[in-house]
This record gives C-alpha cells, structure tokens and sequence, in this order.
C-alpha cells in the first residue's frame, strides 16, 4: 500500500480483509474473493526464501499431509488434489518436504534459482528400502 | 445451533477455504500458523477473534497490512480473552435488541494468546471471563518462552530450558520451575470443556475444536506450538519435534469435560524416550552434560508420573 | 424490550444517580464495569435498574477496571453503545486501555469520579485521576453538580459517537461532593432523553459479519506518527464544534444551557479564579459577597478539559488584570496543570494579566468560602501592582508552616 499522508487513510488504523461485502467467506476460494489491497494476501514474502519446494505430481498421492501442515496457505488444494505451491506466500521452510510420505517424495527443496524443468528432469528415483537393499 | 463441519478425512478437510493469509510476518516453519489454520479450518461459522499482543498478533497485522479474513481485534498483553468477551457481550446485547446485521448467522467467538499472554500477564483476565461464562474459546499458542521478543522465560517454560531470563551458564541449568498445569487450573473454573492440542496430530485438534464449538460457554484450549527459533531446531522439522512431544508424553494429548471427566486421546503405539525429545533442541542442550544429566532422569520420571496421573484420573471419571 | 421508567420533572438525586440513570435513558448496549469508591453506586445503580427490567443492554461485572475498559473496548468495536465508570486507583489502573480506546476511535463512555491517587490510599475527591486522563485522547467533560452529571452524559454520548468525531468522552464529577450529595435534578423522559442521544450508528463494526475489519494493528516509524495526527486533528478540529451544537440543541430542548468555558461576572471582571468542579459554585458566592463590596472578582470555571478551550480562554481572558488558577491535585514537581494550561493560552496574545497558582482541596480537604476571599485578595494585590505580591504557587487549607513555590 502506498504510503498515505495522514489524511490518507481510515480511522482508528482499521483495515478491511475485502473490498465490497462477502458473504460465505469459508466456502470462498481465493480466486472468488474480492481482497483489499490491505489484505496481506496481495503481498508476497517470496524474497524470503534461499531454497524453494518444487513439486513432482507424477509421484503425488494427494495425501495433503503438505497442505495441512504448511504454515503459509503455500500447497494450492483443489477438489481435495494437490495442484501446486503458491510461491508469493511460500517463506521455504521446507515442512512439506518433511512431511510428504511419496517414495520418491512429490517435493523436494531447490536453490530458489533452479530450473523448474531441469529439477523435474532430474528428479531422484525410488529409494529402496533398507531391507529390500539387503536382500539384493 | 449451527452445523458442525463434516471432516471426516484429510483429503475432505483440504477442500476448505482458509480465512488466515500469508505474507504474514510469522518465521518460516512457524507452529503457531499451522494451529491457527486447523482451528479457523474446523468450522465453516462466522468467526469474531482476538489475539493478545505476542508474535502471533505482530506477525498478522502490521499496517497497512492484516491477514484475517474475519474480523479481528488486538488491544493489549493481558487482554485478549476480555476483548472477545465484550464482543460477545455486545452480540448478545444486539440480539436481545434486535439490532443485527446478520441475525440468522451465529459467529463463533475465539481469543489467541501466546503463553506468555496466557500463563502469565492474562491469567487474570481469562479466568475472569471463564467465570462469567462467556460463549467464547480460549486459544494458548503454548511455546513456552517470550518469542516475541527474543526468548525471555514464562511460567510455560520448563524445567532446564535456557531462555533468556533463565539462561544456563556455567552454574545454572537454566530455568528452576516446573510449567504452570494450566489446563487443570482452567477444568477448575467448571469450563464445559478444555483439552490440550498438538498440530501434527490435526484431527485429534479438529475434533476437539468442534467439541470446544458445540459447548455452550467458555472453552480452553492449549496448543502445543513448536518454535523453531526459540527451541532452537530447524524449520523444516516443525512436525517432526511435535511428533517427538506427543510420542514422549512431555505433550499429552487429552480432554477435560465439564470440569471432572477426563479423556486421554491419544496414546502413543511406541512411547519414544523423553531425551529423545529434549536432544533435539538446542534449548536443552546443556543438559546432555555430565554435570546436569540428571536432569533428564528426573524429566523422565516426572513425565512418565503424570502420565500414570492422566491414566488414573481417566479411570477413576472423576 | 426495557420497561419505561416514569420520573417526576425534579427527582431528589445525587451525583452517581443521575449519571446512572442516563446511562439508563441513553439504552446503553454493554456496560462492562468493576465497582470502585465513590463511583461504585452507578454500577450499582444500574445493576439495579437491569434486575428490574429497565435495562435490555448486557451488564457484564468484571474483575478488574483494566478488564471493565478492555471489555468496553471489545464491546464498542463490535458495534454499540458502551458505557461504563471508574475512580481514582481504578482509573490508574485503566489508564493503558484509555490509549487503546481513543486510538482506535472507540466513541466510549467513562464516568469518573473524582478522587485522589494514593499513596497514601484516599478515598475521597481530588483531581489526580482526572489531570492523569488528560492526555490519553479523550474528550473530557466536567460536571460541577448532578445535574451536570446528568446532563453531561447526554452531551457526551451525542458528541462521542458521531461519525466525524469517533472518540471517546469522560465525564467528571468530584467525588463525594457531587457524587454523594443529593439535590433537585430536572429530569428528561425517557423518551426525550433517548431521542436527544439518538440511536447508536455503527461504523466498522466487527458484527457486520459481511465486512471483515481489522481493529488494533501494529504500526511503526512509517505509520504510527501519520495515525496519530490524524487522531488528533479529530480532537482538535471536530470535537468542539459538535460539543457546541450539542449544547445548543440541549438548551433548545431543556432550557439548560452549557458552554465550553463557563464564566460568572467576567464582563468587567478585573480579577479571576479559574477552577474546576464543585469549586466553581464555592467561588461564584464568593464573588458574589466581593461583587457587593464593588470588588470588581470573577470566576472561570473549565467544562470542557480536553479538548483544552485555548482561544475561548484568551478571549475571556484578555482584559482581566490577575488570575489565580487553582489546582487540586498534586502537581508533583511544577507548577499547576491549569496554571500551564493558562500561562500557555495567554503567551503570545499580548495579555499581560499577573497569574499565580493555588494547590489545594487534596484528598478531599474542603475549600472554604474563606480560602477564596484570602485568594481574590491576593488577585486584588497583584492587580492593582501589575506584579507577583505572593508567591507563585501557594498550598493552602494546609497544617504546618506556609508552603510555597517559586
């Protein structure tokens, strides 16, 4: 938000999440809301980040687990489908990677300047098991 | 009475439509984030909140810029759990009068507060609108130490951790008290229902947030929230520390109903050591030490003492 | 919804009744209070008034005045009309959430009454609290009898509330004094007095559940001057013309008529007294025993503290020769606050009036007709020399050997 002088602004240091009325807010998806320019989801913390999740949906089971334990509303979930990493919001903490139980895991931490297409082409493959390893 | 979400599995829970934003200000890996979610994800109602002054209201609403998406009041430390009382009081006083905007929509009234908010500087305040009765939910986001403002002890903060205030050094382990039993204090007050919640165990929460909802009256809710910068691990291993508290019962998960009947609701299948829990943050590591490794027998020993307590007091259903 | 309370035109009430029956009259929505001498019978009167269906509104008794203000505060964000009362230590300890109110442009409203700030623990009227409230942003109104109080309260909900102010207002009245002391108050009806006041008109409330709002942000370097500015452009620019309209439409209404700077015999007034509550009417008898000697005294009594009437006070001020501005309350370090407040209005209107400063009536101690006449004869002094005869902050009413200052 641009910096308004001190007539600029409303009252109190109040701030609307919208703009206009919403009415079922917690069955309205982000792209159907109306956000003001004060709410913090028109602004990024993208520069935050030294290392980025990337996302491999060939080997996603749509397990959520990234989405319900990102602390920055960053795995975009659709129709109950992992879709995608909202990269404005992602701060790079890495719990997705942590917690997605794929073989080989759906997401992986990059340089934040890597290649999208060059990590999925270089994408580890299966890990065996420690035991399944020992029996060859 | 509204309608309680239906949730029955994770992939069903997803579909829901988060009303806390990012670009917040909260440190990557935050725990505090992940609680918040799971509890304003657990109902599809109107939601009036408050937050007490702790990183969770620094980190969300710095002008010029919120992430609520409801509405949402700050005023000071002690005072979050009073300033959704008084919201309360004023739906109840317009609905008596007539004068809502929105009469067919009953909202739900919740309160953050860090454990500093909670444990210390608000106790006061809390317990005053738990005795009165207000239709309102208590959140702790229990961290265990002042993270706001770089690490300074509670009375949530444990035995041996080094925080600022109570920093190990040379003949000191670090803090000398045991953490405050805040939610036998909050079941005394007679609230309908207190439990306490863990993040990495989302539906055991979900499902306590919806009890907490359906009450009628005030409900405490402690949320174990793993901090990254002040317990001193790596961001990414957020859930993985979570994981250890709950499994090492240093974080039992379990409910209070009505002030006398207790629910364990979790039980771990492979109980895991409680040094296993305190070694993988740096806040304890002085402790694996010749001079103070006695220390992690006598939390071991309490741990496991409570856990007979919670058993017992299960059994016993009073 | 409330039953109707049938008053005789002139009820028998003092201080703390008549302020609880306008927060009665005024269908206040919550009032969220803690009892505290000597404001604790309006709580009680209200509470009454709420166990006999009189009042609709929600009542909530909490367990400290910081949590009284913090539930007001709650409460008016949410949208409505809040309401509560306080004294002295009570007040001290709801001082942080005073900032909080005004800052988030809560139009709340605060009666105090009047008494000292320990230590040592008093209980009865001095001014500490209200001069501690005087720079937390909110309008403060004094009432110098209970009719005032009554008054005032109506004044301060239709100022407070309207769109363009959104502050918050306290109404004083000295405790024990007017607060315990019963006289004939005209009395509104129920009606009326509703009618006067208005139905509350909410603006960016949180139970507007269409329209998120977000109360209580941080702001730092980069903001937080530019908001407070704005905060006090509001008290500053907006706030004294709705309390004269507010005036005016109340003297149409009542008869009643209220200034924002009262005065008594200063048209040709050579010498003045410029005090605050009860001891308004105490020097106005005064002047009245000097007037039929032909002293030519006045009195200039503050009804509006905040915002400070500074141009009002010049104006009335100018052809006045010596003031004595009077305190009651312990200035603690300097001279009084009305005497700052005074010397800062006359400096650099040209006035060249001799002022000094009197300290008196802590804790309750009584001002005395005598004590006014010993000071209009110091006025006198300084007056007719154009100088300081005495010196320039005097205690009196005080034991021991004379106490002064400077």
């Amino acid at each position: 938000m641009e910096k308004a002088g001190w007539d600029g602004f409303e009252i109190g240091a109040m701030l609307r999440s919208f703009d206009g009325a919403i009415q079922d807010i917690a069955t309205t998806l982000p792209e159907d809301r109306a956000y003001s320019q004060a709410n913090s989801f028109t602004a990024s913390v993208a520069d935050w980040r030294i290392n980025k999740p990337l996302f491999n949906k060939d080997y996603c089971i749509d397990c959520q687990f990234c989405w319900i334990y990102c602390p920055d509303m960053s795995i975009i979930s659709r129709d109950k489908k992992m879709v995608g990493i909202d990269f404005d919001h992602c701060k790079g903490c890495g719990i997705c990677v942590e917690v997605c139980p794929t073989n080989p895991k759906s997401l992986l931490m990059f340089p934040e300047q890597k290649d999208e297409d060059e990590a999925l082409a270089q994408w580890p493959q299966k890990e065996k098991k420690e035991k399944e390893a020992g029996v060859e | 009475m509204s309608e309680i979400k239906k949730i029955k599995n994770l992939k069903e829970f997803s579909t829901s439509a988060d009303r806390f934003e990012g670009a917040n200000l909260l440190c990557p890996g935050c725990a505090h984030s992940i609680i918040v979610r799971e509890v304003l994800n657990a109902t599809n109602d109107d939601l009036i909140l408050s937050a007490s002054t702790g990183c969770l209201e620094v980190c969300t609403a710095v002008y010029p810029y919120t992430s609520w998406d409801a509405s949402w009041i700050h005023i000071g430390f002690e005072n979050g759990s009073t300033a959704v009382a008084g919201a309360e009081a004023m739906y109840k006083a317009l609905k008596t009068k007539g004068r809502l905007k929105q009469p067919d929509r009953v909202p739900k009234f919740v309160a953050f507060g860090g454990d500093g908010a909670t444990y210390d500087i608000g106790f006061q305040w809390i317990s005053g609108c738990f005795e009165r009765g207000h239709n309102m939910m208590y959140v702790c986001l229990d961290n265990e130490v002042y993270a706001n403002t770089g690490g300074q002890r509670s009375s949530s903060t444990p035995i041996g951790s080094s925080a600022t205030t109570s920093p190990a050094g040379r003949v000191s382990y670090g803090e000398k008290q045991n953490k405050k039993d805040m939610l036998a204090i909050m079941a005394a007050h007679g609230a309908p229902y207190v439990a306490q919640v863990a993040p990495n165990k989302w539906k055991d929460m979900v499902a306590k947030i919806q009890k907490g909802f359906a009450a009628e009256g005030p409900v405490y809710i402690n949320a174990m929230s793993a901090c990254t910068t002040e317990w001193k691990f790596a961001p990414e291993d957020t859930i993985a520390i979570s994981d250890l508290a709950t499994d090492s019962l240093v974080f039992p998960l379990y409910e209070i109903i009505n002030g006398s009947e207790l629910n364990i609701t979790y039980r771990p299948k492979n109980i895991v050591p409680v040094r296993d829990y305190l070694g993988a943050q740096g806040r304890f590591k002085h402790l694996f030490t010749k001079q103070y490794e006695y220390l992690l027998d006598e939390w071991q020993t309490r741990v496991d003492a409570k856990w007979v307590q919670l058993q017992r007091r299960e059994e016993a259903r009073v | 919804m409330a039953d109707t309370m049938e008053l005789r035109d002139i009820e028998v009430w003092d201080g703390n009744m008549a302020a609880a029956q306008a927060l009665r009259q005024a269908q206040v929505d919550v009032v969220a209070a803690y009892p505290i001498t000597p404001s604790t019978p309006i709580v009680e009167g209200y509470a009454t008034f709420k166990a006999n269906g009189y009042v609709d509104g929600e009542f909530v008794m909490v367990e400290s005045e910081h949590a009284a203000m913090s539930g007001c505060i709650g409460a008016a964000a949410a949208g409505g009309r809040v309401a509560t009362a306080t004294s002295s230590q009570g007040f001290a300890l709801m001082v942080e959430t005073l900032y909080s109110a005004s800052g988030m442009r809560l139009p709340i409203i605060l009666n105090v009454v009047n008494r000292a700030i320990g230590a040592p623990l008093n209980v009865n009227g001095d001014h500490s609290d209200m001069y501690m409230g005087r720079d937390s942003g909110w309008i403060q109104l004094d009432a110098y009898n209970p009719q005032h109080a009554y008054d005032l309260n109506f004044i301060a909900f239709k100022v407070a509330e309207d769109h363009d102010v959104r502050l918050p207002a306290m109404v004083h009245q000295d405790g024990f004094m007017t607060s315990h002391t019963a006289q004939g108050v005209c009395t509104l009806s129920d009606e009326v007095a509703y009618n006067f006041v208005g139905e509350f008109q909410p603006m960016n409330d949180m139970l507007d559940l269409d329209h998120p709002v977000t109360h209580g942000v941080q702001t730092e370097e980069d903001w937080h001057f530019e908001h407070k500015a704005r905060q006090q452009h509001a008290l500053m620019t907006a706030v004294m013309p709705k309390i004269e309209a507010a005036f005016a439409e109340f003297e149409a209404l009542t008869g009643r008529k209220y200034n924002v700077v009262e005065t008594y015999q200063m048209d040709d007034a050579q010498t003045a007294v410029i005090c605050m509550g009860t001891s308004v009417e105490t020097a106005m008898e005064v002047v009245d025993e000097l007037r039929a000697q032909g002293i030519k005294a006045g009195v200039v009594g503050i009804r509006v503290f905040r915002p400070w009437p500074l141009e009002q006070l010049a104006e009335i001020l100018k052809n006045v020769k010596a003031i004595g501005t009077l305190d009651r309350s312990s200035p603690h370090g300097t001279v009084g606050t009305l005497y700052n407040e005074i010397a800062g209005s006359l400096f650099n209107t040209g006035v060249k009036a001799v002022l000094n400063n009197y300290i008196y009536g802590l804790g309750g101690r009584d001002l005395t007709k005598a004590h006014l006449v010993g000071i209009y004869q110091d006025l006198q002094a300084n007056a007719e020399s154009g100088t300081l005869t005495t010196p320039l902050q005097q205690y009196i009413g005080l034991r021991g050997p004379k106490l002064s200052f400077f």
